[in-house]
């Protein structure tokens, strides 16, 4: 077994765990935390896989930036958030869940075992491939111009997303 | 490109597995709060199997892709907490069972 099976193997185990952390605390500090941490490990699965800037930047966004948002909310509204799983209204709802939980990934397992892979065809051809951009370009560099070669306007429509979020913010945060 | 010593699939396991606790998770709780979480579970579970399929098929899009998703992600976090607030503040109470009108 060579070091990257055994540090997927241990980073498949922990991410596996801290996301099952993520549903069963009971407080939602807990699983935020939880969640920071199944983020962290997901960044480790994108620098063993090559991805060094989306590795970096799911750290510094997600970890970062919209963590500290979730955060600062669970805090604020953490006096009310505890006492709210206990009158449950369904209580077989529970197991319904787990139940069809189990099923989703029987039947998400049973397509990738069966269906076709893409292990050893189909690559990119000609001066697409994303290894050769990255040993004469660098990392970043490749990262960049296929965002604004291929995705220059998806890129560009995002700003729009951006604003429109903004606003709706701050709409909705202002006191009426 | 990294050596491959491991098969696609087991990412995408991985992936699924990932997926199916984050729609669990939307499932059984009742605290909306922990249901968003659950939702940016799934979000990051799909991200995955996009760099790992990136990675194996050895193409930058998957990663624009993840980038694009990174955006759409921060943008909802912002509006949903905002929504979450605001129904908080009105109606001192956040389960998602006794959310049951529009108007405020």
């Amino acid at each position: 077994m060579t070091v990257i099976q055994l540090s997927f193997f241990v980073l498949a185990v922990a991410s596996v765990a801290s996301a099952l952390g993520v549903i069963l605390f009971k407080n939602a500090v807990n699983s935020a935390l939880s969640l920071i941490l199944t983020l962290i490990f997901l960044a480790l699965f994108y620098l063993q896989l090559g991805a060094m800037f989306i590795a970096i930047v799911q750290i510094l966004i997600y970890a970062g930036a919209i963590m500290v948002l979730f955060l600062f909310v669970v805090t604020m509204l953490a006096s009310e958030a505890d006492d709210t799983e206990l009158h449950d209204r369904i209580p077989w709802q529970r197991w319904i869940a787990a139940i069809l939980g189990l099923v989703l990934v029987g039947a998400l397992s049973y397509l990738l075992f069966t269906g076709t892979t893409i292990d050893n065809g189909a690559k990119a051809t000609g001066g697409n491939q994303l290894s050769q951009v990255v040993n004469s370009q660098g990392n970043i560099q490749a990262f960049g111009l296929a965002l604004f070669y291929g995705f220059a306007f998806p890129f560009e429509v995002t700003s729009l997303l951006i604003i429109v979020a903004i606003l709706g913010a701050m709409v909705l945060g202002r006191r009426a | 490109m990294p050596a491959h010593d491991l098969p696609l699939s087991a990412y995408l396991i991985v992936s699924a597995t990932l997926f199916t606790i984050g729609v669990t998770g939307v499932l059984v709780r009742r605290n909306p709060l922990i249901i968003f979480m659950s939702i940016e579970l799934m979000l990051n579970a799909v991200n995955l199997s996009f760099v790992a399929i990136s990675s194996f098929l050895d193409s930058a899009d998957g990663q624009m892709f993840v980038f694009l998703v990174l955006t759409v992600a921060a943008a909802e976090v912002v509006v949903g907490l905002a929504i979450i607030v605001s129904i908080f503040r009105t109606r001192r109470n956040i389960d998602v069972d006794e959310m049951n009108v529009l108007r405020g």
